[in-house]
């Protein structure tokens, strides 16, 4: 519960149309795409520009209250879980693009500017942003900020970290500070590096400036059929050791094919893996690479392959991929999506001990994946309904993380740590890592108001400074004194 | 100043007296591993000892100088530690030469895609503290783009494992970022991870002239946009006027239709394309050679018209199509260096001021930005003691 004089602060901060502190109104942001976790905010605000958003931070520095940004709610981490003594801070409103710079490949946008909306607005102009997440109808770009968003496409063109130069941030202590710029280098250490993918733990970005990529000429799709997955993981690696770098990546197995056939009838061909390759290019390359990558495939054993031939088969094939999630639903009355990452070699291998380990709990686990860069989407099947099953999936999916982290991968590849997976980073990261990590965070957020409880595995204090004392070296220059 | 006499012992007793020898002012340690690193830090942490880390020694006098009462010295960490082609990455210790680096990876076809200064002397982690970066960095990124983890030891000892061998992954905060460019001033880095890419099988350069820039500035942002398998492209001074250098690499197959559009181009702009010389991606290097020399940076759509700025102030230019620029100028043009800094700050760009006559005294960073507090927080929760590069970053950091 805020008081009544902090809850005029923020009303002088965002507008009494911006703020929300009806209990009804409040639960729309009681949880993000991580539904299972909920816990309801003191308050919501909704600040419509850079200096409202400021004025916010401002509030809840003077009187330490926790606060959290908060895009669409579609990370599935709980990132955007509010705390239940604090306040979620949502962009919905700023979702004004302040500038295009098609010469420079260059647009500068508010935080709650929907991913593909950047897209719209440069189509025209031959170009669009790279990062992809499945979400991008709906999710913003401060929460693929927060999250360092991949995507299909990251594979080529990387992640939300390539492709931001700059950012206004509103840090915990409400300064507001300009990180990156719109030039390569700027001079100092890479804050504007440091702050994407930080989970909404060292301040809210309230604008920033992003890189957009010239479209490619001709891009071509193509689908292959396997009786493994090993086959197919073969083939991924074939197909980069012959120094094709597709724009994506994508296997399924025979479970997600039948979800997303169920879903929205790709037609794809029933298997035990199935092989989407996307290859985009100057016209003359793509072909050629489109062949060989055919080749390949015949080679590792493919008794189907099919090119798309058409825009609309395209999207429709891809269509077919990216409700793999949603479509899980018509599997299993419950699903857990997970997002660990290995080295793209050992994908058969932990593929098929995922398979053992849900078998020996009773479970099933659909497998969707990024197959160019081991990014896994384990979807583990389960009835809620049941007694205790639940428990078993949550626990089988973090399993199958550290698995992916004795694999030498990582616990996450796109959706984050959050909330869900913060046990699982004293898994992955030893104490001194944790530990260098939360020097970073000091820096920015002394008191811990930002998204705190979020990303490390146990409360951190930030100590006083340590060592002793250092003269300034405007002391030792004789020009100062120290009192 | 520390005395170093009696320090002598005690590192001896950490990495073996024939690692440590006298240099100039300094004493100069070898180690051998990181946990000898790590001792070394812990040392020179609880002595106060001011700390520079040296690799090749090709960039020291980049920043603000820096008098160290030791010089961690890292040749001996210069292994390639591990190559995964088939994941296509790799771990590398931080004393390798560049080019060493490169040998060992081309074993498999590939390399690390980036093209510093000095390949044969320059170290990794030299390169990574000074965020150094080529023509190729246009198609393949800069060390942000491709480095995915690292293994780094702080002022106090403490051994840290940022990122992982994964490409993609966004467990924790990107550490491995803010080392890059921080000019040895947060901690020792000892190892990398990188992403590795297939060397390309079939490039060819080509070069444009113009009596002035501005046609070539024109083309260059075409070609930007143009569907055009472009690796490289960069922008410099000529005797006759100015050149645009095009890397181009493809298929063989189709390599000369890619040859063929940046013809039709570049004739769009009165301008023919021939064959590069064999020696034009080293134009970027031959400019350290100068009385001063800086790093500058700006949009693609200004370096035409920085390119004919620098040349009116009596330098020479070579600019990248990601807008990075190395220009060298004679002696007695300090304030006509300063101005382009004006300039170039007012442009949203900047620049670094990496060599100078003693007498200039030009300050070599430039305007700080206004999270330069928020540095100077970072600095001193990494090294309370400031004992690493002290003095020689942005703000005197």
């Amino acid at each position: 519960m805020l008081t009544a004089s902090i809850v005029a602060e923020l009303r002088d901060a965002v507008g009494v149309d911006g703020l929300i502190i009806d209990r009804n109104q409040l639960q729309t942001y009681e949880c993000d795409g991580l539904a299972v976790l909920r816990s309801l905010p003191a308050a919501v605000v909704l600040p419509r520009s850079t200096a409202q958003a400021q004025a916010v931070v401002q509030v809840c520095a003077r009187h330490q209250i926790p606060f959290v940004g908060r895009g669409a709610g579609t990370g599935l981490s709980g990132g955007a879980l509010p705390n239940d003594r604090g306040i979620v801070i949502s962009f919905a409103r700023m979702t004004r693009i302040l500038a295009t710079d098609i010469p420079n490949q260059r647009v500068t946008v508010e935080a709650g500017v929907i991913n593909a909306h950047v897209t719209q607005r440069v189509t025209p102009d031959g170009h669009f942003y790279a990062p992809d997440p499945s979400s991008q109808s709906v999710c913003t770009i401060g929460g693929n900020v927060a999250e360092n968003a991949g995507g299909a496409h990251c594979l080529k063109y990387g992640f939300t970290t390539n492709h931001v130069l700059a950012l206004e941030v509103v840090l915990p202590t409400g300064e507001l500070v300009h990180l990156g710029s719109p030039t390569l280098d700027a001079p100092g250490y890479d804050l504007a590096g440091v702050f994407v993918g930080s989970e909404g733990t060292l301040g809210v970005a309230s604008t920033m400036t992003l890189r957009i990529v010239r479209r490619p000429e001709t891009v071509q799709v193509l689908l292959a059929a396997f009786n493994s997955i090993s086959a197919a993981g073969q083939t991924v690696s074939d197909i980069i050791a012959a120094s094709i770098l597709p724009a994506a990546m994508e296997i399924m197995d025979r479970l997600a094919i039948r979800a997303a056939e169920a879903a929205v009838h790709p037609h794809y061909p029933e298997c035990e893996a199935l092989l989407l390759v996307e290859v985009d290019g100057p016209a003359a390359e793509v072909d050629l690479h489109t062949k060989q990558v055919r080749e390949l495939c015949r080679a590792n054993g493919a008794w189907e392959d099919r090119l798309a031939q058409s825009e609309q088969e395209r999207i429709l094939v891809w269509k077919g991929r990216k409700a793999a999630f949603a479509a899980a639903g018509r599997l299993s009355p419950d699903y857990i999506v997970q997002d660990g990452v290995i080295p793209r070699t050992k994908l058969p291998m932990v593929l098929e001990r995922v398979a053992e380990m849900a078998a020996e709990v009773g479970l099933r686990v659909c497998n969707v994946f990024h197959a160019g860069d081991g990014n896994l989407h384990p979807l583990v099947l389960y009835d809620r309904s049941i007694p205790g099953q639940e428990e078993i999936a949550v626990d089988l999916s973090m399993r199958i993380l550290y698995l992916c982290v004795d694999h030498g991968g990582s616990i996450t590849g796109e959706h984050g740590v959050g909330r869900e997976k913060q046990q699982a980073m004293g898994y992955m990261y030893s104490e001194p890592d944790l530990d260098t990590m939360q020097r970073v965070r000091c820096s920015f957020d002394p008191e811990n108001i930002a998204n705190p409880d979020k990303l490390f595995p146990r409360p951190r204090l930030c100590g006083e400074k340590t060592g002793k004392y250092t003269p300034h070296p405007l002391e030792t220059a004789g020009v100062a004194e120290f009192f | 100043m520390i005395n170093t006499q009696d320090m002598t012992a005690p590192l001896a007793a950490i990495v073996g007296a024939e690692h440590l020898r006298s240099s100039g002012g300094s004493l100069a340690v070898a180690p051998g591993n990181t946990e000898e690193v790590a001792a070394l830090l812990r040392f020179a942490n609880e002595k106060g000892s001011s700390v520079v880390t040296w690799g090749g020694g090709t960039k020291q006098g980049w920043g603000y100088p820096v008098a160290p009462a030791l010089m961690l010295e890292t040749h001996r960490l210069n292994v390639l530690r591990e190559h995964t082609w088939q994941d296509m990455t790799c771990t590398v210790e931080a004393g390798c030469t560049w080019s060493g680096l490169q040998s060992g990876l081309a074993q498999h076809g590939q390399c690390v895609a980036l093209d510093p200064l000095w390949p044969e002397q320059a170290t990794v982690g030299g390169i990574v503290a000074t965020n150094d970066s080529g023509a190729l960095r246009l198609k393949y990124g800069g060390l942000r783009d491709l480095i995915i983890g690292m293994t780094i030891v702080l002022a106090d000892g403490t051994v840290a494992h940022t990122g992982g061998k994964v490409v993609k992954n966004v467990a924790g905060y990107d550490l491995h970022k803010l080392m890059i460019g921080a000019f040895g001033t947060l901690g020792v880095v000892t190892s990398v991870n990188f992403r590795v890419h297939s060397k390309p099988r079939c490039t060819q350069s080509f070069s444009v002239s113009a009596p002035a820039a501005e046609p070539l500035g024109k083309l260059l942002l075409m070609l930007l946009h143009a569907q055009v398998s472009t690796v490289a492209i960069q922008l410099r001074g000529s005797a006759v006027g100015f050149v645009l250098d095009v890397q181009l690499a493809s298929l063989a197959e189709v390599l000369h239709t890619q040859a063929a559009a940046l013809e039709a181009m570049a004739q769009r702009e009165g301008l023919h394309s021939l064959p590069a010389q064999e020696n034009v991606w080293s134009a970027r290097q031959k400019q350290m050679d100068h009385e001063f020399v800086c790093k500058g940076t700006m949009l693609p759509s200004e370096i035409a018209r920085f390119a004919g700025r620098v040349r009116g102030l009596g330098g020479e230019s070579v600019i990248q199509g990601t807008g990075i620029m190395i220009a060298g100028f004679p002696a007695g043009t300090a304030d006509g260096l300063m101005k382009l800094r004006g300039e170039l700050e007012e442009a949203k760009g900047s620049l670094m001021v990496l060599k100078q006559p003693a007498e200039a005294k030009l300050d070599c960073w430039g305007t700080p930005p206004d999270s330069l507090p928020l540095m100077r927080q970072i600095k001193s929760r990494f090294d309370p003691e400031g004992i690493l590069s002290p003095g020689r970053f942005l703000g005197h950091i």
